[in-house]
């Protein structure tokens, strides 16, 4: 009745919300996997110990589908869905690894790579360097671009800080705020490339109608939203190499 | 004041007389006989028995001045152990 | 270095700050904690916080803690810093001193809501094995005493019928006199998404309050009523329910004393509670009472959550009892989704009664003057109690003041700051002979005492927290506690020097004791509670891993009762000194008196109380946004800086109690419940005046035209 809340595990990230429903039964990397209908591919691939790598998903919040990362195949389906939006059916064949979607998988996070701070990908532990780790990718291709990296870090709440250059812009911490929280401070201002996250408009967190409960800082898988306590002697952002 | 070993008035008898009024007005749109059992057995397990003492001794000094007239009956009720419920009360009079 | 420190150690724990209880997991690095994280298998949270939880730890090891006992002889003596075997003798020596010159009956102790259900337990134990006698008292005294009473007498338990995640089966939810997404935010929270998903708010509370109005959440109905006339209006419902026929017949025959049902039925349907009557006296809409009333009693699932708006008032247990009866009038119990539900305030409030500490019940709700429930203690314990009940907090103070109670011993309370009349507070602690507090501070009660034990907080013991679902949870044991004992030790240390041989390995075989004399928690073992994550009582034989919803067959003594709620206006009264209610209540940012969140971050949001006025108000006495004003009652005075404010209606003022420096509770009566004696913080007459301005309004109250 409460699966959303009550079926949640430490430790463990199903991807999308559990849900209640009666028991589908699917194959997934050639294994047989039940789980509750409504649930997604995603969480079924997590109930079967095959996890697919993700960033803008988790089970705290309903699936949105914007990071790409998360990509499988299903037979009888043409190109390659994500599997956070899509719900589990009777008899469903998915497939989580194969050659092609690591491809796919790495083209995409190199992309958000290009517009993170590299000083920053050796010795994290954020929900991004797992992926990183997952998909094996560990630099991009790419040449110095435009990018996020010299965006003013936002200090003024007491216990945490938001560092634009570390946003992949997927919109957790906004969900978190709307469905957990239900304070609707956080949004995405601007459009394309120029999209960020931005507390009420675009004022600082503390002078947002932002209350603090941490559920962004949670929810976000890059640690740009990060509890200040966990910094010795204050943040200081690495310089990006000059161009 | 008297600080001597049972010489004090446990608490200033105008604010006991007044809590007790208190009682007695949630008991007073209850049928005579309930009104009075309601009040009694309320003083009788959720007051100190110093306090009940200091009504009574109100009640043969005084009168029982100010209080209202179904408090002042309960408050006699309470003379009569016998009669008083020792069983666990929370709530409206015992029902007749 | 750009990357964050990585935990290297986590245990799960309970947050003590308000009565939600949300699990938590305490993550440390070489043994100092550095953050809090939500616990997802929190069942009471699911993985969510607030501000507080979350955030507001770092107090624990703040440069203020007392590390040493301390005592002196008299009040304006400095502190002597001694050992623990020094004080505690000391202190024992002094009550017996004072028992054998004043009496038995001249001593008395508190137990603290932010101690444990162990450490709860040991106190009245200590009361009544040590002092050998019942006065005892717990701080829901001063807040949700009438609950109890209230629901105990039409429900017949004292404490919610259902479980937080039953909020989201509601179809309608009734708040009364509670602000939870302040007050209780996380389930604040969970409230609110309901609200999203359609289910109809109905809100009755004086002010426009967060949970009345904010984004995707606004009340079909708010009734503000004017502060004081909750009985009034809550009869009203009811009396639209009765005389529009919307009450659950069958429901009543099966499940109420019928007669009973009659009596009350004959009382609200009076003509006296008719909205259209008590409208104006309420300064409502009548076609908005009304409107709640058919909302309430029509839907299929309607449930009712509360707070001390309802509890501090001189009908507080009337109050209760209101909400009780209209639950049941409409059928609106013992199943998922209804209910009538308090909201506590501090993280173990409900442990704090269920535990015995009343001077009228031992643990479990049950009565000392009841023989039978006596010999039960009476064989466990090895000596006889007193039959007779004891003295109440308040009854406590008025008896110092009349010069016969002496000496007490507090646990982490601090009624200098948070108790009602603040004068007669401070005259009754300086009328003792012996004041012992045992805290994390040095509070303002402090300052009238002579014995100080350093207590420890939370995040520095063992044991177990009830929550405002009755959940039972793990409190753990993440750092030694700063001054080298638990407060659960520290009593127990007392309890021996007193006379009592005690002894204890760990705070679990107190939860045994609990479990062997409390029917409710029969069941209830750290094992248990390790196994289950928590566990919600009753928890016995019936319902080994406890107990969701309450009263879903028969309630505890079979039938319901309905109880006659007559409305009987406060005599706290506007006058023409004093034109204006002033009624008191909490923020986000902040717990209570503020001890532990004053000493965070958390100031940032909420660095002083202000007094919210209507804009009207304002203007007719010449003040300003940020103005100092002189606030004055009948019973004293105290200053803060005004805040123009939309959310009161006129008529109405509104402050927090946050600071010492506030004295809120200079100015609030010394008036109680009629059962409960739980102060009436909630109506004040007042006046305001600006104080001709020397002192210049801090940078907050002059930006605070926000609210």
């Amino acid at each position: 009745m409460w699966s959303e809340l009550r079926d949640l595990r430490e430790g463990q990230d199903l991807g999308t919300p559990p849900r209640g429903g009666e028991p589908v039964a699917l194959v997934v990397d050639g294994k047989p996997v039940t789980v509750p209908a409504g649930s997604s591919v995603m969480l079924a691939a997590a109930a079967g110990s095959c996890p697919v790598p993700k960033l803008c998903a988790t089970d705290t919040l309903e699936a949105f589908g914007s990071c790409r990362v998360c990509l499988v195949e299903i037979q009888g389906r043409k190109g390659y869905p994500a599997a956070c939006t899509t719900l589990v059916e009777p008899g469903m064949v998915v497939t989580t690894q194969s050659p092609r979607l690591h491809e796919l998988r790495q083209g995409v996070v190199e992309l958000y790579l290009s517009d993170f701070p590299q000083e920053d990908v050796p010795g994290g532990w954020s929900e991004l360097h797992e992926t990183l780790q997952q998909v094996g990718v560990a630099s991009h291709p790419y040449g110095q671009g435009e990018n996020h990296l010299q965006a003013p870090v936002d200090e003024s709440n007491p216990y945490f800080l938001f560092d634009p250059a570390k946003c992949i812009v997927c919109s957790r911490c906004v969900r978190a705020c709307e469905e957990i929280q239900g304070t609707f401070a956080l949004t995405i201002q601007g459009r394309g490339f120029a999209s960020q996250v931005a507390a009420s408009q675009g004022e600082r967190f503390l002078d947002s109608e932002c209350v603090s409960c941490g559920a962004c800082v949670q929810a976000c898988p890059t640690q740009s939203l990060v509890e200040k306590s966990l910094f010795v002697g204050g943040y200081h952002r690495a310089q990006p190499p000059k161009a | 004041m008297s600080a001597a070993h049972g010489d004090g008035m446990v608490i200033a008898i105008e604010r006991l007389v007044a809590m007790a009024n208190q009682i007695g007005d949630f008991f007073a749109p209850y049928p005579q006989g309930q009104r009075e059992e309601g009040v009694r057995n309320h003083l009788r397990h959720y007051w100190d028995p110093r306090m009940r003492e200091a009504l009574l001794a109100h009640l043969d000094a005084n009168a029982g001045a100010g209080l209202h007239a179904h408090v002042l009956a309960a408050t006699r009720l309470l003379r009569d152990e016998q009669q008083t419920a020792r069983k666990a009360y929370a709530g409206p009079p015992p029902r007749g | 270095m750009p990357n964050p420190r990585k935990p290297d150690g986590s245990l799960v724990t309970t947050c003590a700050y308000c009565g939600v209880g949300c699990g938590f997991k305490a993550e440390t690095i070489g043994g100092e904690i550095v953050r809090m994280i939500p616990w997802k298998e929190g069942k009471a949270n699911h993985g969510h916080a607030c501000v507080k939880g979350r955030f507001a730890f770092d107090y624990y090891q703040h440069p203020d803690r007392v590390r040493t006992p301390m005592i002196r002889s008299s009040i304006d003596q400095p502190w002597r810093e001694v050992s623990w075997d020094a004080a505690i003798a000391h202190a024992a020596a002094e009550m017996q001193r004072i028992q054998a010159q004043h009496g038995r009956g001249s001593v008395g102790a508190v137990s603290s809501s932010r101690c444990t259900n162990e450490e709860i337990f040991l106190m009245q134990k200590f009361a009544r094995v040590a002092l050998r006698n019942n006065n005892i008292d717990n701080c829901s005294r001063i807040c949700h005493s009438p609950t109890q009473f209230g629901l105990s007498a039409t429900l017949g338990a004292g404490a919610a019928s259902q479980h937080f995640d039953s909020v989201l089966q509601a179809d309608v939810i009734l708040v009364v006199g509670a602000n939870p997404t302040e007050g209780h935010p996380v389930f604040g929270s969970m409230l609110k998404r309901r609200v999203r998903q359609g289910a109809k708010l109905l809100v009755v509370d004086p002010r426009r309050t967060e949970t009345a109005e904010s984004a995707h959440c606004k009340a079909t109905v708010h009734l503000a009523l004017r502060p004081g006339t909750n009985v009034l209006v809550l009869n009203s419902l009811a009396h639209v329910v009765v005389t529009e026929g919307l009450h659950d017949a069958a429901f009543i025959a099966a499940r109420c004393h019928p007669a009973e049902f009659e009596q009350w039925r004959a009382l609200v349907a009076d003509a006296r509670y008719a909205p259209e009557v008590v409208g104006p006296e309420a300064s409502l809409d009548p076609a908005d009472i009304r409107a709640a009333a058919r909302v309430y009693a029509k839907a299929k699932r309607s449930t009712i959550y509360y707070g001390l708006g309802v509890t501090e008032h001189s009908q507080g247990s009337t109050g209760v009892m209101c909400l009780g009866n209209l639950a049941l009038a409409c059928g609106m119990l013992g199943r998922e989704g209804v209910g009538v539900n308090p909201l506590r305030g501090q993280g173990n409030v409900q442990g704090g009664s269920c535990l015995g500490s009343w001077p009228h019940m031992l643990s479990g709700y049950r009565f000392v003057t009841d023989d039978a429930v006596r010999a039960t203690f009476e064989q466990d314990w090895r000596l006889s109690l007193d039959p007779e009940p004891g003295l109440r907090l308040p009854n406590m103070f008025d008896a110092a003041l009349a010069g016969t109670f002496k000496a007490i011993y507090i646990q982490g309370e601090d009624p200098v700051q948070s108790d009602p009349n603040q004068n007669h507070i401070v005259a009754a602690m300086k009328a003792m002979e012996c004041v012992i507090v045992q805290d994390l501070f040095l509070n303002e009660t402090a300052k009238y005492a002579h014995v100080f034990l350093p207590g420890s907080s939370s995040l520095e013991k063992n044991g177990t927290f009830t929550n405002a679902e009755r959940r039972v949870s793990m409190v753990r044991k993440v750092v030694p506690p700063l001054a080298g004992l638990e407060d659960w030790e520290i009593t127990v240390k007392l309890i021996n020097a007193m006379g009592y041989p005690l002894h204890y390995d760990h705070p679990s075989q107190i939860l045994d004791e609990v479990a062997r004399l409390s029917p409710a928690y029969q069941g209830m073992s750290f094992a248990l509670i390790e196994r289950c994550g928590s566990v919600q009582w009753p928890c016995n034989p019936q319902a080994p891993e406890g107990t969701e919803v309450l009263h879903t067959q028969t309630f505890p003594r079979g039938k319901a009762n309905f109880m006659l709620t007559g409305y009987v206006p406060t005599t706290e009264r506007i006058d023409e000194r004093h034109p204006l209610l002033l009624t008191t209540g909490r923020i986000l940012s902040q717990y209570n008196v503020g001890t532990q969140t004053r000493r965070t971050g958390n100031v940032a949001w909420h660095d002083e109380d202000l007094l919210d006025i209507h804009r009207q108000d304002a203007e007719a006495r010449g003040i300003r946004d940020g103005d100092l004003v002189a606030i004055s009652s009948r019973y004293g005075e105290t200053r803060l800086h005004a805040r123009i404010s939309d959310k009161v209606s006129p008529g109405v003022l509104y402050t927090t109690f946050h600071f010492a420096q506030s004295k809120a509770n200079a100015v609030t009566s010394d008036l109680s419940d009629w059962a409960t004696n739980c102060p009436e913080y909630k109506v004040t007459a007042v006046e305001v005046a600006k104080v001709p301005a020397t002192a210049p309004a801090s940078a907050r109250a002059r930006a605070g035209a926000k609210a």
